[in-house]
C-alpha cells in the first residue's frame, strides 16, 4: 500500500540545515494497522506531511498504491490525497462555519461527484460514526469526541485506500479516546490500512505494528513493547 | 523615534504586500488630492473674481410684441419711465445685451484709423442710455457720464459712427497703455473717430471664460438688437419686490407683448459659472471621498498588524515596554507607509500636474500644494493608525504567555 | 463546482460583516464614480444620429479675413457658419439628396382663439427647410413637415415640437390649426413627437445641450420678416451695411447648413462644386484664405465643436484613480482577509482541493463581492446622478437628460464589476492559492 525508501527530507534556513528525514525506509501492507511512534522532534511529523502528499521529500522513493509519487505534479498529488488519503488530524481541523453535513461533503465536492451519490456517501459515513443525527449541527455545538468522529467520517467518506491519523485523540478525554480507537479499529477490520501517527506509547499498542522514528530514521527501539496500560477510569466522571 | 524605526521597518518588510498597497494608495491619494485642490483653488479663484457691477440688486426684464401694431421703442420709452419713476428703482437702461450671460455683441477697435488686424483690440459694447453707469452699479473712474441728448436713436440696420464712448479701465490700458483715456480717440472698422468721455474702474462684460471679459464699452444708443431688454437697479434688499411688481405692471400695461423673463443678475453669472462650480463640487466630493477610502486602508492595515502581533506585544510588554513605547511602534510603522506613499505620491502629483498643464492648458502645479498635500496625507495617515495603536497599548502583559 | 463556490463564497463574506460591508463599500464606491462619469462622457461624446454618420455633413467654407483664422482656438477649421449667400449657392446644388439652412431665432406666437385659455407663448424658433425633417428623421405625432415649395414662397406653415402642442392645443391633433406670428397666420402642418436629440448636433454653437426649438417655419421666412439669428453672428469685414439687404449680402456668417449625400461618389461631387464655386467666388475678390471648404460627419463635426470640455475627460480620469484607491483598499482587506483563513485553506488542501481548486474558490469570492459592489454601486451611480441633475437644474435641459442610468450604464457597470473582480481578487486568490497546505495544518 505504502512503500517509502531511502526517503530524506532537508529543511533549510540561512543559518542551519535539518534533516527531518533521512534515509528513512517503511513499507505498509494494505490492510495493516500501522502505528509510528517517536518523540517530538524525531521526524514524525514530517514522515506524515511526506505520508500524506502535504510535502515532497528530497531524495527517495516513495509508491503510494502502486503510484509512484516523486515527479508528481501539485495537482496530481492533490488528487490522490482526495482519493486515496484520508486524513484525521488531532485538532479535528473541522471547518468551523460549515455544518456536520457540509464539513464530511469537503473532500467529496473536489471529486466532481453527482449530488445524490454524494448525499448517500455522507449519510453512510455519518451512519458508521454515529452522528447521523447531528448532520446539521456545527461544530461548535459538538464535544471534542463528536468532533473527532466527524473528522473520521470525513476521512472515510471518500472511501480512500488508506487513512493517516495524526494524535487522532490528543485532545480528547480517555473515554472519548477510547470511542475513537474502537472506530479506527473497526474502520481497519472493513479493510482501510490506517497508519496512527503518535507519541503515546499507550495508543501505539492498539496497532497491529509500531515503527519508531528517532532522529527522522525508522529505529529498531520498542521500548514499551509489553506494557500494561494505566488505569483510565477515573477520569471519566 | 529612530531607535524604533531598524525593528518596525524588518517587521513591515516581512508583511510586504499589505504595506506596499497602502502605500500605493497613499500616493495616488496625494497624486489627485494635490492636484484636484489646485484646480479647485483656480476655479474658486475665477468665481470669485469682482464683476464690478452690483451684481445682487440689478435684474433684468425683457418682453416682446406679438402684434404688428407693437411701437417696441413707445413701449420701451414707457416702461422704461415706470420703473424710474418706482421709489425703490435707482436706475433703470435699455440694454442689448446683459452681463455676464454668455450672449452679447462685441467689435474691433483701434487707435489709429488705419489699423491693421494685429492692432485692433477686441471690445465688448453694452447699448445703454444715460441711466446706464448708475443701472450697472460700476464705477466711473475718471470723465463723465452720457447725456440725456447723447443717446442716438434706435437704428437697427445702419453701421454709423458713435461719437462717444464710455470705457473700461482694462480696455484703456489694451488700446493707449494708460488709464488716462478720458478725451482720447479711438477708430472703428471703418476709421471713424469716436471719443472717449469716461473711464469706468472695473466691469466684466458678457463672456466670463473670455480672457478679455473686462475689454467692455457703453455706447450711447437705443437697444435695437433683439427684443426690448431693460437693466434695472434697486435699493438693497428691494429687489425680489420690485422684480414682482414690474411683471405684473408691465404685462397688465400693454396687451400686444408678452413679458418674456424677469431674472435676477445673479441668475446669469451662476449660469455662466454653473460648470466650474460644479467642477469644483466633484473635485471636492471625490477628494473627501478619496481621502476617506485611504484612511480606511490605513485603519485596515493597522488593524490587521496589531492582530497578527497581540502576542508579540504582550511579550514586549511583558518585557518591560510602556504603553506610549507600543503606541510609538504602530505609529512609526504606520509613519513609514504613509511616507513611502508620499514619496511615491509626489513623483505622481507632479506628473499628473505636468500631464494636466499639457493636455488641459492648466496651470502648472504650484509647489506649495504639494508641501500642503503631504502634510494632510501625514496627518490623515496618524490620525488612521491611532486607534488600531491605542487598542494595541491596551493589550496585556499576559498575552505574553497565553497560547491563542 | 461554481455552485459550490459561490456557496462558500457567500458563507465566507457573511462570517465578517464588518470587512465585507467595507468592502463592498468601497467596490460601489469606486465603481459608482466611474459609472456617473462615464454615463456624462458617453451621453456628452455619443452620435444621436449614428446610423446617417456617413450620409449626414456640416458644410463650412472658409471666407473669413486673410489675416486671421475665424477661430483663435481652431485655426485650422473655417467659421461655424456660412453666410447667407453661401448658404444659397450651396442649397442651389443638386447633388445632395437632401439639404438644409437654417437659423434659430425667436417669436412670440398666439394661439388664433386666445379666450379658449391658450396664452401667447414666447417660443424658440428654427428657421429651417423643408427638407430638415426627412434628414434628421425626426419622429411625427401627427401630419408632416411642408413642401419644398413653401421654402421659396415663404408660406407661412408651421411644425410645432410636442411641447408647444401641448400649450396651444392641449395635444390634441392640431394639423390646420392657426398660430398667430405678428398678425399673420400660420398653419399647422405637423407636430413632432418627443425628439430630443443629445447633443444637439445639428446646431451646436447655440449650447450644445440646449433643447430642440418649439416650432419651425420654412427657410424663406428669414428675409421675408428680416430675421435676426438668436445665435451668433460673426462679421469680419468692415462693409458699409444700411439696410437688412446689405446685411444679407455681407460677410457676416450666420447660416448653418448641412446636406446629405447618400455615398462617397455625391460626397465627391459635393466637394468639388464647393471648390468650383469658391473658386469662382474668388474673382470676385471673396475667400482670401487658402481653399479650406469642408463637409463634416456628424462624428467629426462634435469632436471639431468639442461637445466634450476637457472638465469631462478630466473627471473620468479622477474616476478611474479613485477607483484604483478602492481596489487597492479591497485587495489589502481581502488579502488579510484570506490570509487570517489559512488554516481552513489548508485543512481543503489536505482534503485534496488543488491550487487551481482553492484558487478559484478565493477568485468566486472577490466575483460575489464586486457583484455586490457593482449592484450598490449602480444605486449610488443612480443617486448620484440624481445629484447631478440637481447641481444642474439651472443649466440646458439636455444636458440634464444625459444624466440617467441607462442601458449603457448598465454595460459598463458590468464591465467595471468583471475588471474589479478580477482587479480585487487575481492576487489575493493567487496568494492563498499557493499556501503550502501542510504549514498551517498544525497552528491550531
Amino acid at each position: 500500500m505504502l512503500a517509502m525508501r531511502h526517503i530524506s527530507k532537508v529543511f533549510r534556513t540561512d543559518l542551519i540545515e535539518t534533516h527531518a528525514l533521512r534515509d528513512f525506509s517503511l513499507g505498509v501492507d494494505a490492510g495493516e494497522f500501522v502505528a509510528v511512534t517517536g518523540p517530538s522532534g524525531s521526524g514524525k511529523t514530517t514522515f506524515l506531511n511526506v505520508a500524506g502528499l502535504l510535502e515532497t521529500f528530497d531524495t527517495g522513493a516513495y509508491l503510494l498504491d502502486g503510484v509512484d509519487i516523486s515527479g508528481l505534479s501539485d495537482d496530481e498529488r492533490s488528487r490522490l490525497r482526495n482519493e486515496k488519503i484520508g486524513f484525521i488530524f488531532q485538532s479535528f481541523n473541522l471547518i468551523p462555519d460549515l455544518d456536520i453535513f457540509d464539513n464530511v461533503d469537503v473532500p467529496l465536492r473536489y471529486r466532481r461527484m453527482p449530488a445524490a451519490e454524494r448525499r448517500q456517501r455522507i449519510d453512510s459515513a455519518l451512519d458508521i460514526v454515529g452522528l447521523k443525527s447531528r448532520a446539521h449541527h456545527l461544530p461548535s455545538q459538538l464535544s471534542g469526541g463528536q468532533q473527532q468522529r466527524v473528522a473520521i467520517a470525513r476521512a472515510i467518506a471518500g472511501d480512500p485506500k488508506f487513512l493517516l491519523a495524526d494524535e487522532p485523540t490528543g485532545n480528547l478525554d480517555s473515554l472519548m479516546a477510547r470511542q475513537v480507537m474502537d472506530l479506527l479499529e473497526q474502520i481497519n477490520e472493513m479493510g482501510t490500512t490506517i497508519v496512527l501517527v503518535t507519541h503515546d506509547p499507550e495508543l501505539a499498542r492498539r496497532a497491529q505494528r509500531n515503527v519508531q522514528v528517532v532522529d527522522g530514521q525508522i529505529s529498531d527501539y520498542r521500548p514499551f513493547a509489553a506494557q500494561a496500560a494505566p488505569a483510565m477510569a477515573g477520569a471519566l466522571a | 523615534m529612530f531607535r524604533d524605526i531598524r525593528p518596525v521597518l524588518s517587521a513591515l518588510l516581512r508583511n510586504r504586500t499589505g504595506a506596499v498597497l497602502v502605500g500605493l494608495q497613499v500616493a495616488i491619494a496625494l497624486a489627485v488630492l494635490v492636484n484636484a485642490v489646485y484646480i479647485v483653488k483656480q476655479r474658486v479663484d475665477l468665481i470669485g473674481r469682482p464683476t464690478g457691477l452690483d451684481v445682487g440688486n440689478i435684474f433684468v426684464l425683457s418682453s416682446a410684441g406679438f402684434t404688428q401694431d407693437h411701437d417696441r421703442y413707445a413701449t420701451m420709452r414707457e416702461d422704461l419711465a415706470w420703473l424710474r419713476s418706482l421709489p425703490d428703482v435707482r436706475a433703470a437702461t435699455s440694454t442689448n445685451a446683459i452681463p455676464l450671460s454668455g450672449g452679447g455683441s462685441s467689435t474691433g477697435i483701434a487707435t489709429t484709423p488705419e489699423a491693421s488686424s494685429e492692432q485692433t483690440v477686441p471690445m465688448n459694447y453694452f447699448q445703454v442710455d444715460e441711466d446706464g453707469l448708475e443701472a450697472l452699479g460700476v464705477t466711473l473712474a475718471a470723465g463723465r457720464n452720457f447725456r440725456a441728448d447723447e443717446i442716438l436713436p434706435p437704428d437697427l440696420n445702419s453701421d454709423r459712427a458713435i461719437p462717444q464712448v464710455i470705457i473700461t479701465k482694462a480696455l484703456a490700458r489694451s488700446l493707449f497703455r494708460t488709464d488716462d483715456a478720458v478725451g482720447k480717440v479711438v477708430y472703428d472698422a471703418f476709421g471713424r473717430p469716436t471719443t472717449v468721455i469716461g473711464v469706468i474702474e472695473h466691469m466684466q462684460g458678457s463672456w466670463l471664460s473670455w480672457d478679455k471679459v473686462d475689454h467692455v464699452a457703453l455706447v450711447p444708443e437705443v437697444a435695437s438688437w433683439s427684443d426690448n431688454a431693460y437693466l434695472v437697479r434697486t435699493r438693497p434688499g428691494t429687489r425680489a419686490a420690485v422684480m414682482r411688481q414690474a411683471e405684473e405692471h408691465l404685462a397688465a400695461s400693454n396687451t400686444t407683448r408678452l413679458i418674456k423673463f424677469v431674472r435676477p443678475l445673479d441668475y446669469y453669472r451662476d449660469r455662466s459659472y454653473l460648470s466650474d462650480r460644479n467642477m469644483a463640487v466633484f473635485l471636492v466630493t471625490v477628494t473627501v471621498l478619496l481621502a476617506g477610502v485611504t484612511a480606511l486602508g490605513i485603519f485596515a492595515l493597522a488593524t490587521f498588524n496589531v492582530n497578527v502581533r497581540t502576542r508579540q506585544v504582550g511579550t514586549r510588554r511583558a518585557v518591560g515596554a510602556r504603553r506610549a513605547d507600543i503606541v510609538r511602534y504602530f505609529l512609526v510603522e504606520n509613519w513609514l507607509v504613509t511616507t513611502a506613499g508620499v514619496v511615491l505620491g509626489c513623483a505622481l502629483a507632479l506628473a499628473a500636474g505636468y500631464q494636466l498643464s499639457r493636455q488641459f492648458e492648466l496651470p502648472r502645479l504650484d509647489l506649495y500644494y504639494l508641501t500642503g498635500g503631504v502634510l494632510a496625507l501625514w496627518l490623515l495617515g496618524l490620525a488612521a493608525a491611532w486607534q488600531p495603536a491605542r487598542r494595541a497599548a491596551k493589550i496585556s502583559p499576559s498575552m505574553a504567555t497565553r497560547t491563542i | 463546482m461554481l455552485g459550490y463556490y459561490v456557496k462558500l463564497a457567500a458563507r465566507s463574506l457573511r462570517r465578517n460583516p464588518g470587512i465585507t460591508s467595507l468592502m463592498v463599500l468601497a467596490i460601489a464606491l469606486g465603481i459608482s464614480v466611474c459609472v456617473m462619469m462615464l454615463t456624462v462622457y458617453h451621453g456628452m461624446s455619443s452620435n444621436p444620429i449614428w446610423w446617417k454618420n456617413d450620409r449626414l455633413y456640416a458644410v463650412t467654407l472658409d471666407s473669413w479675413d486673410v489675416q486671421e483664422p475665424a477661430d483663435d482656438e481652431h485655426p485650422d477649421l473655417p467659421p461655424w457658419q456660412l453666410t447667407y449667400n453661401d448658404a444659397a449657392a450651396v442649397a442651389a446644388s443638386t447633388i445632395p439628396l437632401h439639404q438644409v439652412r437654417m437659423v434659430k431665432t425667436t417669436a412670440v406666437l398666439v394661439p388664433e382663439d386666445v379666450a379658449a385659455g391658450a396664452q401667447p407663448e414666447r417660443v424658440m424658433l428654427r428657421v429651417t427647410s423643408a427638407d430638415f425633417f426627412t434628414m434628421f428623421d425626426t419622429p411625427f405625432l401627427y401630419g408632416g413637415g411642408w413642401q419644398a415649395a413653401a421654402d421659396a414662397g415663404p408660406e407661412p406653415v408651421i411644425v410645432l415640437s410636442r411641447e408647444m402642442n401641448e400649450k396651444f392645443f392641449a395635444g390634441e391633433n392640431s394639423v390646420g390649426r392657426i398660430l398667430r406670428w405678428n398678425d399673420r397666420a400660420f398653419r399647422v402642418t405637423g407636430v413632432l413627437d418627443d425628439w430630443h436629440p443629445s447633443p444637439k448636433f445639428y446646431d451646436l454653437n447655440n449650447g450644445g445641450f440646449d433643447d430642440p426649438e418649439d416650432a419651425y417655419v420654412p427657410f424663406g421666412w428669414i428675409a421675408a420678416l428680416e430675421l435676426r439669428s438668436m445665435g451668433n453672428t460673426n462679421c469680419w469685414k468692415p462693409e458699409s451695411r444700411n439696410s437688412y439687404a446689405d446685411f444679407l449680402n455681407s460677410e457676416c456668417v450666420w447660416i448653418q447648413s448641412w446636406v446629405e449625400l447618400p455615398d462617397a461618389a455625391a460626397r465627391a461631387s459635393m466637394q468639388a462644386f464647393l471648390d468650383a464655386y469658391v473658386a469662382d467666388q474668388r474673382k470676385a475678390g471673396r475667400f482670401a484664405r487658402p481653399d479650406n471648404n469642408r463637409l463634416t460627419p456628424v462624428d467629426q463635426w462634435l469632436a471639431d465643436n468639442r461637445v466634450v470640455r476637457d472638465d469631462n475627460r478630466l473627471l473620468v480620469a479622477l474616476a478611474f484613480a479613485f477607483l484604483a484607491v478602492c481596489l487597492l483598499n479591497t485587495v489589502g482587506l481581502l488579502l488579510a482577509k484570506f490570509l487570517g483563513n489559512a488554516s481552513v485553506t489548508g485543512i481543503r488542501r489536505a482534503l485534496g482541493a488543488s491550487r487551481r481548486q482553492v484558487f478559484l474558490q478565493h477568485l468566486t469570492e472577490a466575483g460575489l463581492l464586486a457583484a455586490a459592489g457593482a449592484l450598490g454601486g449602480l444605486v449610488l451611480a443612480a443617486l448620484g446622478l440624481l445629484g447631478l441633475r440637481a447641481l444642474y437644474a439651472t443649466g440646458s435641459a439636455g444636458f440634464r437628460n444625459i444624466m440617467h442610468v441607462d442601458g449603457w450604464s448598465l454595460v459598463m457597470t458590468v464591465m467595471l464589476a468583471v475588471f474589479a473582480a478580477l482587479a480585487a481578487g487575481l492576487y489575493p486568490a493567487w496568494r492563498v492559492g499557493r499556501l503550502a497546505p501542510a504549514v498551517y495544518l498544525k497552528t491550531q
